[in-house]
């Protein structure tokens, strides 16, 4: 019977290109990113390369937190060992890392820690840019989750692969499909820790400023202020940067820079009180307390949420202007 | 004992949310107003030091320290994070991912073998 024997092959065919189909679509969903970038390669990032000169620190037990972080930092010019490390993000009973000290640890080295966008592109662009990029994959499999912190190095796109310091791997290449995949599964969680004179290329004005604010806590008041100036370069407008650099500025007793910050940001942002609270404070620390006095009375004025440091700042003022007479 | 312990905590620390919103909010250096309270996006200035004490009493250092570190040690690292992430961070330290085995297993090689050279890019 030719007509079933046609209509046999004719559903197999049928099967088959359902079956692939499935396959394919099933791909796609496995690594969205990777299919992406078949349409799409980011603008501007060369196909291929690979920062060589990045350190590299063969992991010891568990400790690839300590190892990566330590190669990242080593490569901004930080004096560090992954032995100093191991005391700031190792947790002993959990055998590893956490993300949050991952991204604490570096600002005591006076670097900025930054955690990058869930997105392959600007993986890419950092690693491009000469940031080599921290990320934690889940190499498990399934139900088996086996959490590991690896250092980006390069890539090859033509070749299809991946280049990083892994464990006691110094160059591991990985293809995009098998690293996505166990990338995808920290929801691309990634970082890079630069010096206060830089800025990462995928940098946001928020996101970078919130990261020099966390490292001014604990950093070298040096570094927060070339951090604060290095930004305000990029975005000259920005509030919160210029009080940081006056800050840095007035902690250290360079008073008049602060005070030419201080005013320069009053001028672009007259109805802060945060700015006007700020420079008659550092007016008055010069001993021009009757500049000072005119300053804040404008703050006292608007009010808000700092009307309370306004009040303070004027009750110092005036307490000041009575001592001297 | 963890779910009382949770609520616990939980209490005290609305308890001194709310305290230190009726005060005023001290400054380190004089009256220069910083950065951290500029940028906060939380409406109650929450003072770092009154934050570090509470973590050093509570579960989140007894966790650390069952985990495997001296309560010096863990203030210090706490003393570096944002308040946002010792929010996150309080209570949660064993579920989060902590990242270290080093290598990839075997497993995953075998299973993408194929597929690397069918759709490695």
């Amino acid at each position: 019977m030719p007509d079933l024997v046609a209509w046999y092959r004719c559903a197999r065919l049928t099967a088959g290109v359902f079956l692939l189909l499935a396959a394919l679509s099933g791909c796609a969903s496995l690594v969205p990113q990777t299919m992406g970038l078949r349409d799409t390669w980011p603008a501007g990032v060369a196909v291929q390369t690979e920062l060589g000169e990045v350190p590299f620190f063969p992991q010891q037990d568990y400790q690839c937190g300590p190892a990566a972080l330590a190669t990242t930092l080593v490569n901004a010019g930080a004096q560090v060992t992954p032995e100093e490390l191991v005391k700031l993000v190792y947790i002993p009973a959990r055998l590893g890392s956490l993300q949050i000290e991952m991204l604490a640890a570096p600002r005591r080295y006076s670097r900025v820690s930054y955690q990058l966008a869930p997105r392959f592109d600007d993986l890419l662009r950092e690693v491009a840019a000469g940031n080599p990029v921290i990320v934690l994959q889940d190499t498990g499999v399934g139900s088996i989750t086996n959490w590991h912190y690896a250092v980006v190095i390069g890539f090859d796109y033509p070749a299809g692969e991946l280049y990083l310091r892994s464990g006691e791997t110094k160059r591991l290449a990985i293809p995009f499909t098998v690293f996505e995949y166990t990338w995808k599964k920290s929801n691309y969680w990634a970082m890079v820790t630069v010096p206060p004179d830089r800025i990462p290329v995928t940098a946001t004005e928020a996101g970078y400023l919130a990261s020099i604010v966390a490292m001014e806590r604990v950093s070298k008041p040096h570094a927060a202020i070339m951090a604060y100036a290095t930004f305000l370069k990029r975005w000259p407008d920005n509030l919160t940067a210029s009080i940081g650099l006056a800050n840095g500025r007035h902690t250290l007793g360079e008073l008049s820079e602060a005070e030419a910050v201080l005013r320069r940001a009053a001028d672009r942002h007259p109805d802060s009180v945060v700015a006007l609270n700020n420079l008659a404070q550092t007016l008055s620390d010069q001993k021009r307390d009757d500049e000072a006095l005119a300053i804040i009375e404008r703050a006292v004025a608007l009010g808000g949420s700092f009307a309370a440091a306004a009040l303070e700042t004027r009750e110092l003022i005036l307490r000041r202007i009575k001592g001297s007479k | 004992m963890g779910v009382y312990m949770k609520s616990a905590t939980r209490m005290i620390c609305r308890f001194l949310i709310l305290v230190m919103a009726m005060l005023p909010f001290q400054t380190g250096q004089a009256s220069m107003i910083g950065t951290d309270q500029v940028n906060s996006a939380a409406a109650v200035q929450v003072d770092r030091t009154v934050v570090l004490d509470y973590l050093s009493r509570s579960q989140t250092v007894n966790e650390l320290q069952t985990l495997g570190l001296d309560a010096q040690a863990a203030r210090d690292r706490v003393a570096a994070m944002t308040d946002e992430e010792v929010s996150t961070l309080a209570g949660k330290i064993s579920a989060l991912p902590a990242g270290a085995d080093g290598g990839l297993a075997l497993l995953v090689l075998v299973v993408f073998f194929i597929w690397y050279f069918a759709f490695r890019r």
